[in-house]
């Protein structure tokens, strides 16, 4: 009797054993610049992706086994972002992938995942091709998901402010000579076209340029009445300091970068008042806002977090994930897959409560209606608008077309 | 009539940040035949050891401190990597050497201050002053001002002090003023000494009015450079009228043609005198005895 107690327990350990080996974590892969001029926007990122596979970890992990994040660099740069997603896929082995910050990045190196069949959740990169890389019929699956307003819906925020809100009606755009500057121009000019206007001026400017007065100067000479942009934080910055020193100040609406720390530092006084739209909003108006500015400030010990957006778009991305590996029971891609398109139960996120937030056709997980204004006010970014001080509107689910 | 000449204003003041960088390289070229090619970084460090100091101390009092770190930084450049390349009379080993200090400059800079653009607090008021409705930032006076002043103390003490006639003496030929007794490779190291603290004084000076950080010399390095070529690499003259010329074309076509074509104008002239006056618009042709 004794013996087969002991045998009993023996056996009993060596199943517990087992099944810890078993239950090994599941790998995924997060990826974004880290270093660099969009440092801001990927590390924000990638510390809420950390804050909320910690606290899925700490309720039990999903099926039963550990999240294990593998973080890479890609510094932004294109082929350093195909080499880390090659080395993710081959080497990590992640059975899927959270990130691209830099719409160039994405372009370039996501086309591993699609072809690993491994979903992938762009939570910054906005450029309004993204999601539309790999269509039906060349691809009758796209592995490309996303938690970002794209240039789409913010272009169209951008033109709604100036043309609808504030009546104006010449306007200047002013981008960056990069992909992401030029491809969101394009989106402006057509979200203008949209409401019958044309830009009375459009002026490029290059990274690191110094002074503006021609860009500037074109624009009040056409008389123009906001500045729409395109462009990223320290050039933007050197826009509104160039409008202060030619004594012409218009008001200036932009793309979200405009909420970027190295804008808001850099422009000082100048920058006030600059809108743009944004998905988030550092202020606790939602119990699950409130929980997650609390828990990021205390972890990583700021008081302003670099990139809120990236923060809260990183966060939300790993719980739309946890949330499909889950309903899935598999960590197999093609069924992460077909869970992230029909999510049965909501998710509750930072910027919304996704309620089907995709389908097969459409990978997009942000609507217009899940994006506010906001505006730059004595160096932090605030609600434009009053009235969605009050917290994110009622959300529909997408129509399923 | 106001735009342009409104566009002249901020093309001078931009020109005369290239010219005085571009200034930088000729002090070297001068006595040595070598150029620093880590210019643009060794602006670059001026400007972040300055806005270092600037937390502790006053703007102007700064000045001084940030000038001796950019002779000793200088000095390092020359040691490390141009007396090697001369001493083996290798033709271009000093290219390689100085680009590959500013790597390493521009790397140790992105760690002690990170990658990102920093704000530059301006010492003076940052509301423009205005003129018959054409507008100027008190720092960009400042900028001219100081370009001109540092180009002329530099001038003087070459044509009047003893050691200035050491460095004419050393540019002019080097092996005669060796003969006569003048320590040349000293000299070398003081031109490495001075370009780098004209270039760190420059970095300093432009910051308030530029973003500052460990990228901020490599596009300012670069066409100062072109300024060097187009103005001629032994005339001080030279840079001036050649900043002037690169920094009025900028702005001036990207009001009146495009503003991505803004560069353009400034390296079709880089062309141009390559082609027809190779030792640029003021500079003395050289006749290689053979």
């Amino acid at each position: 009797m004794k013996n087969s107690l002991k045998t009993l327990v023996a056996a009993l350990a060596l199943c517990a054993s087992s099944a810890t080996i078993a239950a090994e974590p599941i790998k995924i892969g997060v990826s974004g610049p880290f270093t660099g001029g969009s440092a801001p926007m990927g590390v924000s990122m990638r510390d809420g992706v950390k804050l909320a596979a910690a606290e899925i970890n700490r309720s039990g992990g999903i099926l039963g086994r550990q999240i294990e994040l593998i973080e890479r660099d890609d510094q932004a740069d294109n082929s350093r972002g195909i080499q880390v997603t090659q080395e993710l896929i081959n080497r990590e082995h992640v059975v899927a992938a959270l990130g691209f910050i830099n719409t160039g990045v994405s372009l370039a190196a996501q086309r591993f995942y699609q072809e690993a069949k491994i979903p992938v959740i762009n939570n910054v990169a906005t450029g309004s091709i993204v999601t539309k890389q790999f269509l039906p019929p060349q691809y009758p699956d796209n592995y490309v998901f996303r938690t970002s307003a794209n240039d789409t819906i913010q272009s169209a925020m951008i033109v709604n402010d100036a043309i609808v809100k504030r009546k104006f009606t010449k306007v200047a755009i002013l981008a960056d000579s990069t992909n992401y500057g030029q491809l969101g121009r394009e989106d402006l000019e057509k979200a203008l076209a949209a409401k019958g206007i044309k830009p009375v001026a459009e002026e490029k400017f290059n990274i690191k340029d110094v002074d503006m007065t021609a860009q500037l100067l074109k624009a009040k000479a056409a008389g123009a009445q906001a500045i729409l942009t395109y462009g990223i934080g320290p050039e933007l910055a050197q826009i509104a300091n160039g409008m202060e020193k030619l004594g012409w100040k218009v008001p200036m609406i932009g793309s979200w970068t405009l909420s970027m720390g190295n804008f808001i530092d850099n422009a000082g006084k100048n920058g006030e008042g600059a809108r743009m739209p944004q998905t988030f909003i550092q202020e606790p108006n939602t119990p699950k806002r409130k929980a997650f500015i609390t828990a990021y400030q205390q972890a990583y010990k700021v008081d302003r977090i670099p990139s809120p957006v990236s923060a809260a778009q990183g966060y939300d991305s790993m719980y739309l994930l946890a949330a499909a590996i889950k309903q899935a029971g598999s960590t197999d891609g093609p069924k992460i897959r077909q869970a992230l398109e029909n999510l049965r139960t909501p998710v509750v996120g930072v910027v919304t409560t996704y309620n089907h937030p995709y389908t097969h056709d459409n990978h997009e997980a942000i609507t217009m209606n899940m994006t506010v204004m906001g505006e730059v006010k004595d160096g932090r970014v605030v609600y434009a608008d009053e009235a969605d001080l009050a917290g994110p509107k009622q959300v529909k689910p997408h129509s399923k077309k | 009539m106001q735009i342009f000449a409104q566009l002249i204003v901020s093309g001078i003041s931009l020109g005369m940040i290239y010219a005085v960088i571009a200034f930088g390289y000729q002090l070297t070229f001068a006595t040595s035949r070598t150029l620093n090619f880590g210019q643009g970084e060794a602006l670059m460090l001026g400007a972040l050891v300055g806005l270092t100091l600037v937390g502790h101390m006053n703007y102007w009092l700064m000045i001084p401190l940030v000038l001796i770190f950019g002779a000793l930084q200088g000095v390092v450049v020359e040691r490390v990597a141009v007396r090697p390349a001369l001493k083996n009379k290798s033709e271009f080993g000093w290219i390689m050497g100085t680009i590959a200090l500013a790597t390493i400059f521009k790397n140790v800079a992105e760690n002690i201050w990170g990658r990102d653009d920093l704000k530059f607090p301006s010492p003076l008021p940052e509301s423009p002053l205005t003129f018959h409705g054409i507008h100027v930032l008190p720092m960009e006076i400042v900028v001219v001002i100081g370009a001109l002043g540092m180009m002329l103390a530099v001038e003087i003490f070459n044509r009047k002090s003893i050691y200035g006639k050491a460095v004419v003496a050393t540019s002019n030929d080097r092996d005669a003023a060796g003969l006569m007794g003048i320590n040349t490779r000293m000299v070398i190291t003081f031109s490495y000494a001075l370009s780098s603290m004209t270039a760190a004084f420059a970095g300093v000076l432009i910051a308030p009015l530029t973003l500052t950080g460990a990228t901020m010399g490599v596009v300012l390095g670069l066409k100062a450079f072109s300024v060097a070529i187009i103005g001629g690499l032994n005339s001080g003259m030279g840079v001036i009228v050649g900043g002037l010329l690169l920094g009025i074309a900028e702005t001036t076509t990207g009001f009146y043609l495009s503003t991505g074509y803004k560069d353009v104008p400034g390296l079709v002239l880089l062309l141009l005198v390559l082609a027809i006056k190779p030792a640029g618009l003021f500079g003395k042709t050289v006749i290689n005895k053979v």
